[in-house]
């Protein structure tokens, strides 16, 4: 059978995240609200819906009741209300709690939820309302006339690690659709190879991101009350060398979501943000609100977080971008849930319209870019704090000095103008010294009761992946990667990878070379940002397969 | 008119998440569901067939609630036309005999069978994984009395015919069925597809036709629960006891490289086991049943207890000597002069005869029949039909081989009583019931209390049947062979049934069957096995860990899981598992196992087990002492150098 299996709609959703959801949830109700009947599909590629979703998560509400006004807050499935709220700093034997929150970082009148639960309740909302939703299925190819988006199609199956069909090959699916909206979350690839192919990063500053480690435990009544919200600077990083902090959040039924998020601009090869997390977890005070609990699930994820001056052009000929693939993520407030939303009720009014018109040019989903620009609610969050992780790349002390004259003057640096910054994969220091290593010497074996290793953590995520297909971590050029990923710099894919995803093995006669365990991968997304020389591509793997999240 | 293909396929719960109510009964409500993994190759099966046959039409029929509607929809998503579900209350607590009268019945009402339309294949799964006993399948077979194949791994429709490839103790055989003909399919065949985006969004347009009893024509006689000896299935669930795990969490190895992982497990070993807690349970009082009871004896006559002795390259089975240990047992629990019998059935077979009578049988029956001489489902289940009617046997037994577990259920169709499958415990006991309407509480004894592994090897369910002959089948490994004696005196007499032309209308093209042996890894003390993860130098780093422990003098073989077998890198004899042999060493290395429950049958009994797999979640680590997560080709090298320098696993030299 060589006829290709193809499905018409009139807007495919790539992606069952807050953006997507919320993106398909407002397009029913403006097109009901018009009197149109469009078909409506969203694809994701979790298992089912929430099973690929992480976040801390503090929410604010705004826009989540400007996509549902018919519904109240106690309407919606949060775990708790935010009740007390502190950052502290951790030195290494020591903490004390600041007496004043960071700007932007008041949680008062907002909540904790688990974003997996939300988005489940979100996508039978969307289902009711009429949009089909199918998980488990994988988009890896954007479908063009010229420049033109015209759909997408979902990957081929039934084929070998070495790319040969099998008997069980089952052809993926031609979506063909008039808007195709991209909301693949952080380090979308589709949007990756949009982005690279239309251009639409010109003029802007690279994508830069922070990778979050999560773990949810159950602990002891009385450790923590539900609501309760702690975050935490300082130990184990260093200002002016990696930025970043710890959450604690209490969650009901004894529960407690806590991670670490360390931004990707940091210079030392040896720096293992999941190590970090484990050596943060041994602070007491952390390890005072974990004693005599255990580990329910693990999870990472990255974060968007290069704000509004690295935000692609997220719309064009047939498409947009919603959510973290279009960088809607507050850095200042370590949020973007709220700006997801808001980013998929600003295109699923402009698709609205477009279809109205039945134009789905580059022009007419402009709206979509005006709309936000036109002070809206995402643009207020993000405009004052344009320059923000430009800044805190400079060093927590400069930065802050930096970003208190911003807080003065709205965002602009009247030293800097627009701050620029490298991308998160040019900034390792083959030379780094003292080393992660050689820094926490002592304090890198984990007691699988307090602190885990890493392929301990991963079972904790319920990560899967289907032996036969082609490994979805690759590498481009193993040559230049091994003299550059392994030679020069040591193989920080080693480090980096929250998963035990690489392994450097040094065989009996010396060499070295790469051994990549695809199937332990949580789709954080950390090596394809990461590896010097872009060395590592993540491309999505079959449908269905990475972790299965229940809570995160 | 053009073939059709009918795939039948249960839903079950995830393994992992799989309990039992307080009833007895599987609770479905609460576990994740998916398609028995079995049956998902059964499906896959079907689609094969139809790419060679692009007319054929594909139907895919399943019993259960309206959940299994799921499923059913997950099939038109991979390409299925059709879906049917039996789904009705009064089909709760149905055996496996049940069910096959009521899947037939169902496949009748379609239009399908004897006299009605007769092109049609049937394809399903070996066995599921809430069940295990792979009854099913021979059972709607006999029901329909149409020819059969059983554990097939491919197969395909040549010139109106079946060509498939049974997989078998040890090897294989090419068979040839005509059709109609219902096949079984183990899941180690063509890896069942994905569904695509398009079909799924087929599926939700196609609506699922659902049946119940009443509309099939299906009555309540020989269904569901109901009068032990008067309505419902034959067999019950009468008790479930839990298997407590007396394996604490295994100690993992941790460290960097090889070297690191090796030296911590060799630490961990010297420091021993992880231990768990047994809390002390007050001793239950023994239940001691009122001597005012009624007692019914629903055997009306019936006497004597039957065992298969299956006969393979001239050779009686092991497993089929070990029955006779429960057989003798049994009859010595029963009425004084229980005869023990054993049915041997071949070309020119009189001569083993001899055999099983110095290993306790008091009586053989041997049917010789040229025609006979390779074991074949149809003649082999009628002859032991005639048998049993012509001697009214109580109790029969078979080995729970690839060949005793699909003609114990095509016999017990034919006897209408009903099967045990893969039984670990046979025994003598009575059975307490309370009639619903008059609220008479009788005794039901004597009667065979056969106890199996389910839900995962989890609970232990005690199964009792009512209709004579209560048949089990005993899974291999479980019972001693008992000692030979050959001046026993036992009686040889013979039988001849009658087997008409349409017994033999399957032909066995093939078969193709390794060594037999592999006696020596019953009496070692360290077995190191090997598993998909040593296939890359074909096991050599596992045979050279077993030689070098060999050297430092211990009593060491090399054993495999059955893919190593299935791939040809290995003899059957070598294999470990539910299919292959059921060993307790002093220590167990799995080497690249993923820890299939299959395999874990098999070795569990283990005193220590240390497991070596690159992936961590493998499941083989909730079945060991000691694990190291690594690769293959890395680990032994190191672990090898550690023998070398002398370190045996505790074990001293003999």
């Amino acid at each position: 059978m060589n006829n290709v299996d193809s499905v018409k709609t009139d807007v495919l959703v790539v992606g069952g995240g807050p953006a997507g959801l919320a993106t398909a949830i407002k397009l029913a109700d403006e097109l009901k609200a018009r009197g149109e009947e469009k078909r409506i599909l969203l694809i994701e590629k979790g298992a089912s819906i929430g099973s690929h979703i992480l976040s801390g998560a503090v929410i604010k509400t705004e826009s989540l009741l400007e996509l549902l006004p018919d519904l109240k807050i106690e309407d919606i499935p949060f775990d708790s209300k935010v009740t007390t709220d502190s950052t502290a700093f951790l030195m290494e034997n020591d903490s004390y709690t600041l007496p004043f929150h960071p700007p932007y970082m008041n949680n008062e009148g907002n909540y904790i939820a688990s974003l997996a639960s939300l988005c489940r309740w979100l996508s039978d909302i969307a289902t009711e309302k009429g949009v089909e939703i199918y998980s488990g299925f994988a988009v890896d190819e954007i479908l063009y006339d010229g420049d033109k988006v015209i759909g997408a199609k979902t990957k081929d199956t039934g084929i070998d690690h070495n790319g040969t069909k099998m008997k069980n090959f089952q052809a993926g699916t031609q979506v063909l659709a008039d808007i195709t909206i991209l909301a693949e979350g952080t380090r979308g690839s589709l949007a990756k190879t949009l982005t690279a192919k239309l251009n639409l990063d010109d003029n802007k500053n690279p994508q830069i991101y922070s990778l979050g480690v999560k773990e949810i435990w159950s602990v002891p009544k009385g450790n923590i009350e539900a609501g309760a919200v702690f975050h935490t600077m300082g130990y184990p990083l260093r200002s002016g060398e990696e930025f970043g902090g710890g959450f604690i959040y209490g969650l009901s039924d004894n529960r407690v979501a806590l991670g670490l998020v360390v931004g990707l601009d940091y210079k030392d090869p040896k720096f293992d943000i999941h190590a970090a997390m484990q050596i943060w977890k041994t602070h007491s005070f952390v390890s005072e609100k974990l004693e005599g609990g255990k580990i329910l699930e693990f999870g990472a994820k990255t974060l968007p977080e290069g704000g509004y001056y690295a935000m692609p052009k997220f719309y064009g000929d047939g498409f947009m971008i919603v959510g973290d693939s279009a960088g809607f993520l507050s850095t200042a407030r370590l949020k973007g849930i709220h700006l997801a939303i808001d980013s998929g009720i600003m295109a699923a009014k402009t698709a609205a319209m477009a279809l109205v018109k039945g134009d789905f040019s580059d022009a007419e989903l402009s709206n979509y870019n005006k709309a936000f620009q036109n002070d809206s609610y995402s643009f207020k969050d993000l405009y004052p704090v344009r320059n923000f992780r430009q800044a805190m790349s400079k060093g927590m002390v400069l930065g802050g000095l930096m970003y208190g004259v911003q807080l003065i003057t709205g965002g602009a640096c009247p030293m800097l103008g627009k701050l620029t910054t490298e991308a998160d994969n040019e900034t390792l220091n083959a030379h780094y010294e003292p080393s992660f290593t050689e820094r926490f010497k002592g304090k890198l074996e984990f007691d699988k009761k307090l602190t885990f290793d890493k392929v301990t953590d991963v079972y904790y995520s319920k990560a899967h992946h289907d032996e036969e297909q082609i490994c979805h971590l690759v590498i481009d050029d193993q040559e230049s990667f091994n003299n550059i990923n392994i030679a020069k710099f040591g193989g920080p894919a080693e480090s980096f990878c929250p998963a035990e995803v690489y392994e450097v093995h040094t065989d009996k006669e010396g060499n070295k070379n790469l051994r990549i365990h695809a199937e332990n991968c949580v789709h954080c997304k950390t090596c394809d940002i990461k590896s010097p020389n872009n060395g590592i591509t993540w491309i999505t793997p079959y449908g269905g397969d990475g972790p299965d999240y229940v809570y995160m | 008119m053009a073939l059709t293909i009918i795939s039948l396929m249960k839903q079950v719960p995830l393994p992992s998440e799989m309990r039992m109510g307080d009833d007895g009964l599987m609770d479905r409500t609460k576990a994740k569901s998916i398609i028995n993994i079995d049956c998902a190759f059964g499906l896959e099966a079907g689609l094969q067939i139809k790419a060679d046959n692009p007319d054929a039409k594909l139907i895919v029929c399943s019993m259960g609630p309206p959940s299994f509607n799921a499923s059913l929809k997950k099939a038109i998503s991979l390409g299925y036309d059709e879906a049917y579900l039996l789904s009705d209350r009064r089909l709760g607590g149905s055996d496996t005999y049940a069910t096959g009268l009521a899947i037939s019945t169902m496949l009748k009402h379609l239009g399908y069978g004897k006299g009605l339309n007769e092109d049609f294949v049937i394809v399903a799964g070996r066995q599921t994984s809430d069940g295990d006993t792979a009854h099913v399948p021979s059972q709607v077979a006999e029901f329909m009395k149409i020819p059969q194949g059983t554990f097939i791994e491919t197969a395909s429709l040549v010139d109106g015919r079946i060509h498939a490839k049974r997989i078998i103790e040890g090897g294989y055989q090419m068979m040839s069925l005509p059709l109609p003909c219902a096949m079984s399919f183990t899941p180690t065949g063509i890896t069942p597809r994905r569904s695509s985006l398009s079909g799924a969004i087929k599926s939700n347009d196609t609506e699922i036709k659902m049946f119940n009893i009443d509309d099939v024509g299906l009555s309540t006689e020989f269904i569901g629960l109901g009068t032990p000896g008067e309505s419902g299935s034959p067999t019950i669930v009468s008790k479930v006891a839990t298997i407590k795990s007396e394996r604490a969490p295994a100690k993992m190895s941790t460290g960097h490289g090889e070297k690191a992982l090796v030296a911590d497990m060799l630490e961990n070993f010297k420091s021993g086991k992880n231990t768990i807690e047994v809390k002390e349970k007050k001793a239950k009082k023994v239940k001691k049943i009122d001597d005012s009871l009624r007692v019914i004896d629903f055997r009306n006559g019936a006497s004597g207890i039957l065992t298969w002795a299956e006969v393979v390259k001239g050779q009686i089975t092991r497993p089929s000597l070990e029955l006779l240990t429960p057989a003798r047992n049994l009859a010595n629990s029963l009425e004084e002069g229980t005869k023990v019998t054993s049915l041997i059935i071949g070309k020119n077979v009189g001569e083993l005869a001899k055999e099983l009578i110095a290993h306790g049988a008091d009586e053989v029956i041997v049917i010789d029949d040229d025609r006979l001489e390779e074991y074949r489902i149809l003649p082999f289940s009628e002859a032991f039909a005639q048998v049993i009617k012509k001697n009214n046997y109580e109790i029969a037994l078979f080995a729970a081989t690839t060949a005793g577990r699909e003609l114990a259920p095509r016999i017990g169709v034919k006897t209408d009583s009903g099967v045990t499958a893969d039984c670990t415990e046979l025994l003598i006991g009575e059975h307490v019931h309370r009639n619903r309407e008059t609220k008479e509480r009788v005794v039901y004894a004597p009667i065979l209390e056969s106890r199996r592994p389910t839900y995962g090897e989890s609970k232990l369910a005690t199964i009792i049947g009512f209709v004579c002959p209560q048949i089990s089948t005993a899974r291999a490994g479980t019972f001693a062979v008992p000692e030979r004696d050959e001046n026993r005196d036992g009686s040889i007499t013979t039988f001849t049934p009658t087997l008409d032309e349409g017994e033999f209308v399957s032909d066995i093209i093939e078969t193709v069957i390794g060594e037999a042996g592999g006696a020596a890894l019953f009496e070692a003390d360290i077995i190191v096995a090997g598993g998909r993860g040593t296939s890359s130098d074909d096991m050599k780093l596992v045979k050279d860990l077993a030689q070098a422990l060999k050297d430092q003098g211990i009593n060491t073989e090399y054993a495999a899981s059955r893919v190593m077998v299935d791939e040809g890198v290995i003899e059957y004899a070598k294999q470990i598992g539910q299919t292959g042999k059921t060993v307790r060493p002093k220590v167990y290395i799995a080497i690249g196992i993923s820890g299939a429950i299959q395999h874990v049958a098999g070795m569990k009994e283990s005193e220590t087990i240390i497991s070596i797999n690159q992936q961590a979640t493998a499941s083989i680590f909730s079945h060991s002492d000691f694990g190291i997560v690594g690769q293959y080709e890395d680990v032994l090298p190191e672990l090898i150098e550690q023998v070398k320098a002398g370190f045996t696993f505790g074990i001293k030299a003999n």
